[in-house]
């Protein structure tokens, strides 16, 4: 049970550290950003709400491959390992046959 | 008083809940309002809409509060409203199921009352780090969309027997803790009209489950939470606690690309013959928390609820930290 609280966890703090670092980021590097020969402060405007949306979804981009990956890594390692016990224990029932022989 | 007003609410919530639980579920046996309890062998029929005596309960609650606290009665009908209207919605869909688009578009207009009333924080929420923003135009859209989006999230997260009512009861002793740690006493009294009643639910829904909550119950919590998020000013903590609903509902979407009614998807959990759950394998399944959750190796039902409860603890721990991190910026 704790490995499974431990998936959890491991992705839930990335997710809470990006999102108070994007959140920093849009506030103190986007926002205060001076477009150099842009002078019109509807396209500046626009274009800050661009990056700062783009950031956004590549956080949600990021978050949803981890989960992914985490996902089917772990089914795919627990599937291994059900496969391994039943070979395990079919061997030993041949073995036990053949002792018994 | 303060003090006076808030155990009142709580109690009065609590009582009124009780009291309508067992004859809500009798009502809906009586009328056939049942589900069937999926995870679990021998399939057992349970009483639905178990929400309505949520929903009395947080009534009941505000008006115990709206009458001794007349000061309040703005931000307490605000928050009263918008649970009410998410309720209307979860009992027509109960009765009449709605369609995946047409339910999360009506959720939208459980943020009318607070719009209206104008009991939010006009120049936006305050960020940890960061301190107050400056977002008056997009903060009310924001609203709307933030109401829609923690009642369909609550919603979408009752796969097991008292998840829903569970983890939502730790989000609500979250918004109670972070409501005192930043001094915002008008955050209290919201949280607490839902806690009795929640408190109440998961008494009746953990593991066997004696009713369900129906979606009356979880659209109108989750609701009722992002109300008393918003007018708490408490909509980061709230972001944060509600990390598991919102993952869950986040993973479903993305891996099924559009919204999604539960019946239109391949089952994500399997029951196996001794009685245990198992992530499904189906590549076209989505992957739900639980499914994640799964994919370790089966988990009796009472587990898997047990690891959904611990999760939401982690993340009301780290939104008490968010809270925290609210104040020394302030």
């Amino acid at each position: 049970m704790i490995r499974r609280i431990i998936d959890f966890t491991l992705i839930l703090l990335f997710m809470w550290a990006c999102m108070l670092i994007g959140l920093w980021l849009i506030n103190e590097v986007i926002v205060p950003l001076e477009i150099p020969g842009i002078n019109n402060r509807v396209l500046t405007a626009t274009l800050k709400v661009a990056a700062s949306a783009g950031l956004a979804l590549l956080w949600l981009w990021l978050w949803r491959e981890i989960v992914k990956r985490t996902f089917w890594r772990t089914l795919r390692a627990y599937e291994q390992s059900v496969k391994m016990k039943e070979r395990v224990s079919s061997e030993k029932e041949k073995q036990k046959g053949r002792n018994e022989d | 008083m303060r003090m006076i007003t808030e155990f009142a609410a709580f109690a009065v919530g609590f009582a009124v809940s009780l009291l309508s639980m067992p004859m809500i579920m009798k009502v809906m046996k009586r009328k056939g309002i049942m589900g069937v309890d999926v995870h679990k062998k021998d399939r057992p029929s349970i009483p639905e809409m178990g929400g309505i005596a949520v929903l009395l309960g947080i009534t009941a609650s505000v008006l115990t509060a709206v009458l001794l606290m007349p000061g309040r009665d703005r931000l307490l009908v605000s928050f009263l409203s918008s649970t009410l209207i998410a309720g209307v919605i979860g009992a027509v869909d109960d009765l009449k199921t709605l369609n995946a688009k047409i339910k999360p578009f009506l959720t939208l207009f459980s943020s009318i009352p607070i719009l209206l009333l104008g009991t939010y924080n006009p120049r936006g929420p305050i960020l940890p780090i960061i301190g107050q923003t400056r977002l008056t135009l997009v903060y009310p859209f924001v609203i709307v969309v933030a109401m829609a989006v923690t009642s369909n999230a609550v919603n979408m997260m009752d796969p097991f027997n008292g998840t829903m009512s569970g983890t939502c009861t730790v989000i609500t002793i979250v918004l109670v803790v972070s409501s005192l740690i930043l001094g915002r006493y008008d955050g209290v009294l919201p949280s607490l009209c839902i806690l009795g009643p929640l408190l109440v639910l998961y008494f009746y829904n953990k593991y066997p489950a004696k009713v369900f909550s129906g979606d009356v119950g979880s659209l109108s919590i989750g609701a009722a939470l992002g109300a008393a998020s918003i007018i708490s000013r408490l909509e980061i903590v709230a972001v944060v606690a509600f990390a598991p609903q919102i993952m869950n509902a986040f993973y479903g979407l993305s891996t099924i690309g559009r919204l999604y009614e539960r019946r239109e998807v391949p089952r994500p959990v399997i029951l196996l013959e001794n009685g245990k759950l198992m992530a499904a394998s189906d590549p076209n399944a989505p992957i739900t928390l639980a499914r994640l959750i799964l994919a370790r190796g089966p988990l009796h039902e009472r587990e898997a609820a047990q690891v959904f409860i611990i999760l939401s603890i982690i993340s009301g721990v780290l939104a008490v930290f968010t809270a925290y991190l609210i104040r020394v910026t302030v």
